[in-house]
């Protein structure tokens, strides 16, 4: 069985991508990471066009994390009041990190940036969740120290807001400055940013572990939901067939990673998360590493006609 | 797989007067490919001179940009930061012949006739950030678009027969790939004798794709944001339909 993608501009086997699809769909609704990360890779790798498969995906992400942030709200665990203002953030920094993404392709230094970010990040976040929750579960053998519920210096600044789903009373610089911050990663690295996300909305906004994954992907909807306009106005890169494919299979997928996601304790969601994040980033580094076979390749969708 | 076959005539008059030249009556000829389908197979044939000749046929698709990338250490990590751009790289050629190529003529005619993917044009590149001489740049990119199936190049499969009194017939077939570019693919036909070129003959095949994925492809590109905010709405619905029907009939 084939089928035509129109954008993309090839024919593929439509069940392996609503597998694949659906295996990713998993992951967002057990850990609410939009699932670009490793989406997108995957993608490149079975033959779409670099440029499609990031807004492809960012449109697929659009779904998937609706259908995520639904099963959340029907377990009252997301904090819509935090997620509007990490949003705000966001939004203000994914327009920062386009024009740092356009000035940099004019200096040649695009590629390197985009690498060393999704190296620094995915190895850096991985292993500091690893540590952390491996630590909570007591696996060092250490006495296990009583939690900290005092806020750090930070959450003490001034115009101070209660969140009642998060059960915080903090101040509203710090989320948007996360928002942000992660705003500007997301769009030069091209995902959702998920996976930057959840760790600072853990480890330093400490919201509660079972309110940051609804809350995560109520605020991705709409970050991809304006990546995909972007992408789609300016590049014609949206394959609207393609993520609808992967939607199908991610939207159930979703549903089933919701369920799994209140069976597992909150130490263990994070150190699976933690394995995921940094197995990518240790495949990415190998990548950079070796010398390729071919150092001079076609450049996949690096031309327009 | 399903092959729509679409038959091309050439035909080849042949003069009283001057018996060695190769004249064809070719019509406009319009093809339509409809991208699901796996691909349109084009057949070729017509009639030459008896005798001792051999044929060439090449098929030179619409132009495309393309990008070569060279990859460089930069404190230990290989990063493509070398670029080559190209203007105007056929996005499909393909060369037919009735013998191996060294057999109808020697090497310096087919550089001078420009028949082969190496003799192939691909206009100056644009590089950037790159030391690379743009030879070495050219030899990668005929190589990859040859390993990809865009770049074609078979020996030995015009198939020549004798015709009633002093004609000869040629046929042959190629394919063009579903997702090819539309617009005009250019047949020119070379006839060779005793390893010269004595005739030349061109026509074109007007390629335009059909059928829906061309209409979301259309709308993608004229109506951009119109197509976004569907694509987004399309998606966010899906999203909602599927949790719905999940709660409602308590699939988990």
């Amino acid at each position: 069985m084939e089928l035509y993608l129109p954008i993309a501009e090839l024919s593929i086997n439509p069940i392996i991508f609503l597998i694949l699809g659906m295996l990713v769909g998993i992951l967002s609704g057990m850990f609410g990471v939009g699932g670009g990360f490793l989406m997108t890779p995957l993608l490149v790798l079975l033959g779409i066009p670099p440029a499609v498969a990031v807004a492809s995906e960012a449109n697929h992400i659009v779904g998937s994390s609706l259908s995520g942030t639904i099963g959340h709200l029907k377990r009252n665990a997301v904090d819509i009041k935090l997620g509007n203002l990490l949003l705000v953030g966001g939004i203000l920094g994914s327009f920062v990190g386009i024009s740092i993404f356009n000035s940099l392709i004019k200096i040649g230094l695009i590629d390197l940036l985009i690498t060393l970010t999704y190296f620094l990040f995915l190895t850096g976040v991985g292993s500091f969740m690893l540590y952390e929750s491996l630590d909570s579960m007591g696996i060092f053998n250490k006495k296990k120290r009583p939690k900290s519920y005092h806020h750090s210096w930070i959450m003490g600044l001034p115009i101070r807001m209660r969140f009642k789903k998060s059960g915080l009373y903090i101040s509203i610089i710090p989320p948007l400055v996360i928002g942000f911050v992660v705003g500007i990663l997301a769009s030069i690295m091209g995902v959702g940013g998920g996976f930057i996300m959840i760790p600072a909305m853990i480890y330093i906004i400490r919201m509660p572990t079972s309110v940051v994954i609804g809350t995560s992907l109520y605020q991705i909807i709409f970050v991809t939901a304006i990546v995909t306009l972007l992408h789609s106005y300016h590049n014609q890169t949206v394959d609207i067939i393609l993520a609808l494919i992967l939607l199908l299979g991610g939207a159930i997928g979703a549903q089933i990673g919701v369920k799994l996601s209140s069976k597992l304790k909150g130490p263990m969601l994070r150190a699976s998360l933690a394995v995921l994040v940094l197995s990518v980033g240790i495949v990415m580094a190998s990548d950079l590493l070796i010398r390729p076979d071919e150092t001079i390749t076609l450049l996949i969708g690096g031309g327009s006609h | 797989m399903k092959y729509y076959i679409k038959i091309i005539f050439m035909l080849t008059v042949l003069c009283a007067q001057a018996p060695l030249d190769l004249i064809i009556d070719t019509n406009e000829r319009d093809v339509e490919i409809n991208p699901g389908i796996s691909g349109t197979r084009v057949v070729l044939f017509g009639a030459t001179p008896a005798g001792q000749r051999d044929i060439m046929i090449e098929i030179v698709g619409p132009p495309k940009n393309q990008t070569m990338q060279e990859k460089r250490r930069f404190f230990g990590i290989w990063l493509g930061r070398g670029k080559s751009n190209y203007k105007n790289v056929p996005s499909y050629y393909n060369i037919l012949s009735s013998k191996p190529f060294l057999k109808i003529t020697d090497q310096e005619n087919l550089n001078k006739l420009g028949l082969g993917i190496d003799n192939l044009p691909l206009g100056k590149a644009n590089i950037t950030h790159s030391k690379i001489k743009q030879i070495k740049f050219d030899e990668r990119l005929r190589s990859e678009m040859h390993d990809r199936g865009q770049f074609i190049e078979k020996e030995g499969n015009i198939v020549l027969r004798s015709g009633p009194g002093k004609v000869g017939l040629f046929r042959t077939e190629f394919l063009l790939p579903p997702n090819s570019l539309q617009g005009k693919y250019f047949v020119r036909y070379f006839l060779f004798q005793n390893g010269e070129a004595i005739s030349y003959a061109e026509s074109s095949i007007d390629l335009k794709q059909a059928g829906f994925a061309r209409l979301i492809w259309l709308f993608a590109n004229k109506f951009a944001l119109l197509y976004g905010i569907i694509a987004i709405m399309l998606s966010g619905l899906l999203g909602w339909v599927v949790s719905l029907l999940f709660t409602r009939l308590k699939l988990i």
